[in-house]
């Protein structure tokens, strides 16, 4: 009942899938970022955030995963027998886990090297196969294609914050374009390595946090959540 | 249809959709994937042998200095890279691959010789899978770097080897080990005194008449 008065009331805004869109995208980007507020994923996290371009490039791979792994998944959601479902549903996304691995080793080989073994462990991402039995399982395929690219999305922001602070206060470089002076500027090395991460990444959920408590302060005259 | 026919034909049908999808990216990645190997392999003949290659140099530019320069040579039974400089006859040196067991998986290489076949000019770890940070350092710069104007006879001449603990000092065959990673420095150990031997072998006592 709610979404529909809603979107009667708004009908030019964006209405995908009855209204539905909006919140999709809005959960999986922000209200239960797979980072910040499920805290998955983590190992990626750690190990590519070191450099923008890297963030960037592991962002992209993950949403090309978790979107077509949930659409082909939710396609066949009807037919694929429940005893075997993780089978399947790990089946598919190491599938499309290989076409993009093999793509990079085609045309972005230099990338691919620096990513090494990571995009390969995409598979392991618990985001991918979150979202296909969270999601995919239960919901229509477009739904389901719009949710895996809202979470991919979700993820890319938070490396691409996260790559940009690493990068800029660990070699004083954005993209690989030098910002910070080697002259003036002491390069912070620990910000290359893996703590590194673990500090800028709980600074920002922290961010986030407090933002997301004074908004629930604000509305706690309403009820429910 | 029974409940296990039904998982078994679902599974055909799907290992076949999957299959067919890798079938067809493979087919047309092959030839992009496999001309960035070769050039990379190139690079790192290339890098061993101390080629000036300008820094900005493309994939076909790597190849085409590869060609001209660079001449596949038998040295007994070993197959070795003879250079030399602008394709002239002078052999200014000899890249010889080697593999060997790493601490987690196979590690390969490159070891680059001077024309007497003894000193070192390059060395490159290009395929290795040894713990990142630790055993995974011999492809770093500064840890082949090490090896350049090294020995792989000992003054005593016998062929071999050694990478020792780091800090102790290092002798005209032997380079520092890497901290933390005594086991892949072991393994590297191995390695290179086995090209050593295998060189000497072909070589013999009248090395220098190449």
């Amino acid at each position: 009942m709610a979404t529909s008065t809603e979107a009667l009331k708004r009908p030019a805004r964006l209405t995908l899938f009855g209204g539905k869109g909006r919140e999709i995208l809005l959960e999986g980007i922000y209200k239960a970022n797979p980072v910040t507020k499920q805290v998955l994923g983590i190992c990626i996290f750690l190990a590519v955030t070191n450099r923008v371009a890297n963030s960037l490039v592991m962002g992209a791979a993950l949403t090309f995963v978790t979107a077509m792994s949930n659409l082909f998944i939710s396609t066949l959601r009807n037919i694929i027998p429940r005893r075997i479902r993780m089978i399947a549903q790990v089946a598919i996304i190491a599938t499309f886990v290989i076409i993009i691995d093999q793509f990079f080793k085609g045309f972005y080989w230099q990338m691919s090297k620096q990513l090494g073994p990571y995009v390969a462990l995409i598979i392991t991402n618990c985001i991918v196969m979150g979202r296909a039995e969270a999601f995919a399982m239960q919901n229509p395929p477009l739904p389901s294609f719009l949710d895996g690219f809202a979470n991919g999305v979700g993820y890319a922001i938070i490396l691409l914050l996260i790559g940009t602070v690493r990068e800029l206060v660990g070699s004083g470089t954005f993209l690989g374009i030098t910002i910070l002076s080697d002259s003036w500027y002491m390069k912070n090395l620990i910000f290359l390595l893996a703590p590194g991460a673990f500090f800028v990444g709980g600074f920002l959920i922290w961010i986030l946090e407090s933002i997301n408590s004074a908004d629930s302060a604000g509305k706690s005259s309403k009820p429910g959540k | 249809m029974s409940n296990s026919a039904r998982i078994i034909a679902f599974s055909i049908a799907l290992g076949l959709i999957c299959s067919a999808l890798l079938a067809g990216i493979n087919a047309l990645t092959a030839p992009y994937r496999l001309s960035n190997e070769k050039a990379e392999e190139v690079r790192n003949i290339l890098d061993a042998l101390n080629v000036p290659v300008a820094p900005d140099a493309t994939q076909a530019d790597l190849v085409a200095t590869f060609d001209r320069d660079v001449k596949q040579k038998s040295l007994g039974s070993l197959s070795t890279y003879a250079y030399a400089p602008s394709g002239g006859g002078t052999i200014a040196g000899y890249a010889i691959p080697f593999t060997g067991a790493g601490l987690w998986g196979p590690v390969s290489g490159v070891i680059a010789l001077e024309p007497d076949l003894k000193t070192i000019r390059g060395v490159r770890f290009f395929k290795q899978e040894e713990t990142p940070g630790l055993g995974g350092e011999i492809s770093s710069d500064w840890f082949q770097k090490q090896f350049a104007g090294k020995k792989i006879i000992s003054e005593a001449g016998a062929p071999g080897f050694s990478v020792l603990k780091p800090e102790a000092p290092a002798g005209p065959n032997s380079v520092d080990g890497i901290t933390g990673a005594t086991m892949t420095s072991n393994r590297v150990e191995t390695m290179l005194t086995n090209v050593a031997r295998d060189i000497f072998k072909e070589t013999g006592k009248n090395g220098n008449q190449h």
